[in-house]
């Protein structure tokens, strides 16, 4: 009778791992790309929410700390930096964005997820956005609460991230960020929330959809060119041009402007701006775009500035506006042909 | 009452004149209007259809921004067109009256009026002189309209409706600005196949997500969850989204007229709401209950027996949620107890949702299916 029961147990044991190793094999594979942030940060005790330099969390870690993973995807894992996302530079994005290509050209992987720090993990979603030709999901992630807290978000985050990364609805929708249950568009999303969880948001257009518990859902398709509809190619790129942001703010004057100039910027974006640095600067050869620091609007496009020869920013924020003209720099100077870029990217 | 502007227009004029407002238009004459193309026959041909509203009221005087309407004369068609002269450089439009008559009082609209608009909007979506149409509404029950017409008119056209806060008469009145946008993107190419739209105080939103969220601030409308398509700027119309969710031409309601709908209401649910309004509901002969659900979507005991009953009677359950925000899910509690999610749609456009979904059938997992997709 023992025996007998010994043997069933062993009997199914081999088929629960054949049935284990068959649902591995025929589940989507995602590739992650790890880069560091909150997620990634331990804090010196469960009740540290803001000084959490501490220790960093291995990809490994990551991924022992979430085993629900398995059981939706087959995870690959490259770690491409694991700094603050204040460290981010454009030679890591390169790398990121030439890392994503090759990974989403394989047919076994569906999607892609960067974990990120939150501060700029904006500014990367939309490069990404503009640089990643694929039709595959790819989705940014992080968290608020470093991974050693109580009441961290990263682990829901991070399996949200991976659902929607494996998700056919997603295919198309451009680069996407994925906190708090919401599946945000990476061009027209912010920080709006220095430690809240709610943090990311779209101001005016809100949220794609949502990753909920039933299922993964969208109500919105983004219109503004991006991923497989993108122009911009960064195979071949080793840097990108400088491109530098100006405040302003009361009796601000033409100092930075010129410095930036000075600096060898090929670029710069305006929340303001004194009129007759700008004009010295395109007398270089530098092209302005005009943002706004207010957070939400579209800078729209009038005679006066058409006439000016400063570029519009429609509705992105100055950082984001930093990002399309460094890329639109490496195909054009023409102030008429960044504008176009700038409508419709 | 389809009048053509293009033949009409010097009688309309005299009408108009005729007509005079008890106060005028508090329109700023410092600027002038910008002139007008001589050549129109590149505009595109716009409908302007009025179902009335606050936008088609006068008060008093023009401080008066609450107790209007009742007492003096509404705003006709032809005189938003003799006020807004602007209108005339951005479509060649036609007026038509679709008001209820005068005599009945605002918010008195029944099913056989959105009857009438949506076969009359079925009709001009197919008239190829036709570009887009603009309809004002009240503003309190608009969403609900342009919901049934996303559903029931099969179009690509841009149908845009336009309401104001603040009457046609009001100091700063928002109904100028709001009229003029919704015209320009009923005449946008970018407005096509995004479905019924709604465009106030710059904003474009669809007719599924947009509700009435302030009583008398001019920002009332946002978007629930999800947010606007797009703006109505002054350098352009501009979208950066477009819905996922059927509608028009993807809407298997499309195209069929509804001259009555099943019965279907909505039950509140609070502390200790009782079971006995759900069960007058069934008595009433009701074939859907929507229930507006506390948190993510619970109904008290009461209610839940009430629901039960009404179930045993055929009567098909819809969960909603107060919360104004986020989606009432499919839980394998609710499969058990037969309750239809309604995803994030407001109560009182669950019920229309269902109204129409029970006028095709009754089976649950069919009623699952069309508020998964619409």
């Amino acid at each position: 009778m023992r025996l007998c029961h010994s043997f069933a147990s062993v009997f199914a044991l081999c088929v629960l791992q054949v049935a284990l190793a068959h649902a591995h094999v025929s589940l989507p594979g995602v590739a992650m790309f790890t880069t560091g942030g909150t997620i990634q940060s331990k804090g010196a005790d469960r009740q540290k929410l803001m000084e959490y330099n501490s220790g960093r969390v291995t990809p490994r870690e990551l991924l022992e700390d979430l085993p629900e993973l398995k059981q939706i995807a087959n995870v690959t894992v490259t770690e491409i930096s694991n700094i603050g996302s204040g460290g981010m530079t454009s030679d890591l994005e390169l790398k990121l964005a030439k890392a994503i290509n090759a990974e989403l050209a394989k047919p076994e992987v569906v999607g892609a997820v960067v974990t990120h720090g939150t501060g700029t993990l904006e500014e990367t979603a939309y490069f990404l956005n503009l640089v990643v030709h694929s039709d595959k999901p790819v989705v940014v992630v992080g968290a608020m609460r470093p991974f050693t807290a109580v009441s961290r978000d990263g682990p829901f985050n991070l399996y949200n991230a991976v659902r929607v990364a494996t998700s056919p609805r997603a295919r198309g929708m451009g680069v996407l960020i994925v906190l708090n249950d919401e599946i945000n568009a990476a061009r027209d999303t912010t920080k709006t929330n220095t430690y809240r969880m709610e943090t990311f948001v779209a101001r005016d257009l809100g949220p794609l959809g949502y990753a909920d518990s039933d299922r993964v859902v969208f109500y919105r398709r983004p219109l503004y060119r991006h991923t497989a509809k993108s122009e911009f190619d960064v195979s071949a790129l080793t840097a990108l041009p400088r491109v530098d942001v100006t405040y302003a703010y009361q009796e601000s004057d033409g100092i930075a402007i010129d410095a930036f100039v000075g600096a060898g910027a090929k670029g710069v974006v305006l929340t303001g701006g004194d009129a007759d640095a700008v004009k010295r600067g395109q007398a270089k050869g530098v092209v302005f775009v005009q943002s706004d620091r207010k957070g939400a609007g579209r800078v729209v496009t009038s005679q006066r500035q058409l006439e000016r020869g400063v570029v519009t920013a429609d509705n992105l924020p100055p950082h984001k506006a930093r990002i399309l003209l460094r890329l639109a720099l490496t195909k054009t100077t023409d102030p008429l042909e960044i504008q176009r870029m700038f409508n419709e990217y | 009452m389809n009048r053509s502007l293009g033949t009409k227009w010097p009688a309309l004029l005299a009408a108009a004149l005729l007509a005079q407002p008890v106060v005028a238009q508090e329109i700023p004459k410092y600027a002038p209007p910008p002139a007008v193309p001589a050549d129109k026959s590149a505009l595109p041909n716009i409908v302007l259809m009025s179902m009335g509203g606050t936008i088609a009221s006068r008060g008093g005087d023009r401080l008066n921004i609450t107790n209007y309407g009742r007492g003096f004369p509404r705003v006709n068609p032809e005189d938003w067109y003799q006020d807004l002269p602007e209108l005339q450089g951005i479509a060649n439009l036609t007026l038509e009256d679709q008001r209820a008559p005068e005599n009945r009082p605002s918010g008195s609209e029944t099913h056989e009026d959105f009857a009438r608009v949506a076969k009359r909007l079925s009709e001009l979506a197919a008239d190829p002189r036709v570009d887009g149409v603009v309809v004002t509404h009240g503003t309190n029950t608009m969403a609900e309209t342009a919901y049934y017409m996303s559903l029931a008119v099969n179009t690509d056209k841009p149908i845009v409706f336009v309401g104001s806060q603040r009457p046609w008469t009001g100091l700063s009145g928002d109904g100028p600005r709001n009229l003029y946008d919704a015209v320009r993107v009923a005449a946008s190419k970018q407005a096509w196949g995004k479905g019924v739209l709604h465009c106030m105080n710059q904003f474009i939103h669809t007719a599924r997500d947009v509700d009435k969220t302030s009583a008398y601030r001019v920002d009332t409308f946002r978007g629930v969850d999800v947010g606007a398509l797009g703006f109505a700027d002054p350098d352009k119309v501009v979208f950066y989204r477009e819905p996922v969710r059927r509608h028009t031409t993807t809407s298997e309601f499309a195209g069929h007229d509804y001259p009555s709908l099943p019965k279907v209401e909505v039950a509140f649910a609070y502390r200790d709401a009782p079971a006995y309004l759900i069960d007058a509901m069934v008595a009433n002969g009701v074939k859907g209950i929507v229930i507006e659900g506390t948190g993510a979507g619970s109904a008290t005991t009461g209610q839940t027996e009430a629901i039960k009953r009404a179930q045993e009677k055929g009567v098909v359950v819809v969960m909603t949620a107060r919360t104004q925000g986020g989606r009432v899910q499919d839980t394998p509690r609710r499969r058990e107890a037969n309750i239809v999610p309604g995803d994030n749609l407001l109560p009182e456009k669950a019920r229309i949702l269902l109204q129409l979904a029970l006028s095709k059938t009754t089976e649950l997992a069919e009623i699952k299916r069309i508020f998964d997709e619409y």
